[in-house]
């Protein structure tokens, strides 16, 4: 079980860190009327209630957690997916850029879902269970806030792979007991 | 006299991903005593907090401790500056904590002498700073290190992910050699250097 959350965990490292740098790219370009103020509350993936801090996350459950990684991940299938679409028509010099991370960010995303379904096999039933996300599969029809909504999902999606990754990392280090110089 | 300057956000850091602090720059004081108070608001509600804290971080700070910080949510910090002829804003900044997390540096480097059958080494170990909890996994810190010998300008850097020691092989005889360590979480910023440790290796043929 040990080795196996440590891979998923490289790949939740690498995921997180994509978002990131696919992030900074598409802010080197902020549509003329600039990012339009989304708060990141508004994410679509923000109603699933998560630990917001370390005295709450380690008090999780380990099956917990895993649902709701699962249900983090999930929940972004479909947005990766309208992203991909949208990119090779965004108004941002880096688009091919954009298209090819975004693809990186489908692949590593698809890599980690299936890493965390042979965990799920691994850790027992209870950590099946999926809350569902409702994702509105509509990304504006004017030029402008296309890239904006691009942008808005691009950071909501870059602090839910933060999350996945924890949360990961915090599985890891239960399972690590055996090796305590891992943690 | 007229009234203060803006003030200025200067820097927020959280050390381990559990407190965090921020800093600011007064702006002219108008030639009155002016006094300054930072409010912070998170993104899912809409109820204005002071800080709680202006002391532990000394002069110009604000120390938000473990009750105060949340992470995964966009605090909306701003400073204002007051003085008997009126009050001053800084700009809003927003802060999410995750992104803000620079760790204090690592400690008790330490570099000594060993020899095996290919004679002696530099054995560099070192110790996570004290305030990272990285044994539950909440931060994961990787290291770097860089040795040179003390008359040479170029550093060499090494990345050693998660491992507290490091080996440098077939010193130069005689040499003195620096060595300093810094820490960054997964995803976060790089430490400062650690100060620098000196070892001299013994001549040896
Ligand atoms: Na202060
Ligand atoms: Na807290
Ligand atoms: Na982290």
């Amino acid at each position: 079980l040990g080795d196996l959350l440590e891979r998923v965990s490289q790949v939740s490292d690498k995921l997180h860190s994509l978002s990131t740098s696919l992030t900074n790219d598409l802010n080197t370009h902020i549509p003329p009327m600039g990012k339009i103020i989304m708060r990141p509350s508004m994410c679509h993936t923000s109603s699933l209630q998560t630990p917001n801090d370390k005295e709450q996350a380690l008090k999780v459950p380990e099956s917990e957690l895993l649902s709701l990684i699962r249900s983090l991940l999930v929940a972004w299938s479909d947005p990766l997916a309208m992203l991909l679409k949208e990119a090779p028509s965004l108004v941002h010099p880096d688009k091919s850029l954009i298209y090819s991370k975004t693809k990186e960010l489908q692949d590593h995303s698809n890599t980690l879902g299936d890493g965390l379904d042979r965990l799920v096999h691994k850790m027992g039933p209870t950590s099946q269970l999926i809350s569902s996300l409702p994702f509105t599969n509509d990304i504006g029809n004017d030029k402008n806030m296309r890239l904006s909504n691009f942008h808005f999902l691009l950071s909501c999606f870059r602090r839910d792979s933060h999350k996945i990754d924890s949360f990961l990392k915090v599985l890891r280090c239960r399972a690590a007991k055996l090796r305590p110089e891992m943690c | 006299i007229t009234p203060p300057g803006k003030p200025k956000i200067t820097s927020c850091r959280s050390p381990e991903k559990e407190t965090f602090t921020c800093w600011w720059e007064p702006g002219y004081d108008g030639g009155l005593p002016t006094t300054y108070a930072l409010y912070y608001r998170l993104e899912t509600s809409e109820t204005v907090y002071e800080c709680s804290d202006y002391h532990t971080a000394g002069p110009n700070s604000c120390y938000f401790n473990k009750n105060d910080t949340s992470i995964w949510v966009n605090y909306n910090i701003t400073v204002v500056a007051t003085n008997r002829r009126g009050t001053n804003y800084s700009d809003p900044v927003d802060v999410d904590v995750v992104y803000i997390v620079q760790p204090h540096t690592p400690e008790n480097v330490t570099v000594l002498v060993k020899a095996d059958e290919q004679g002696p080494y530099l054995r560099v170990s070192w110790e996570k700073p004290r305030n990272a909890d990285t044994s539950s996994g909440w931060i994961t810190l990787v290291y770097q290190l860089r040795v040179k010998l003390k008359n040479q300008d170029e550093w060499e850097e090494h990345d050693v992910g998660q491992q507290k020691t490091f080996n440098v092989f077939s010193p130069h005889s005689g040499g003195t050699y620096m060595v300093q360590v810094r820490c960054k979480p997964d995803h976060g910023l790089w430490s400062e250097w650690s100060t620098t440790s000196y070892i001299q290796v013994p001549d040896y043929i």
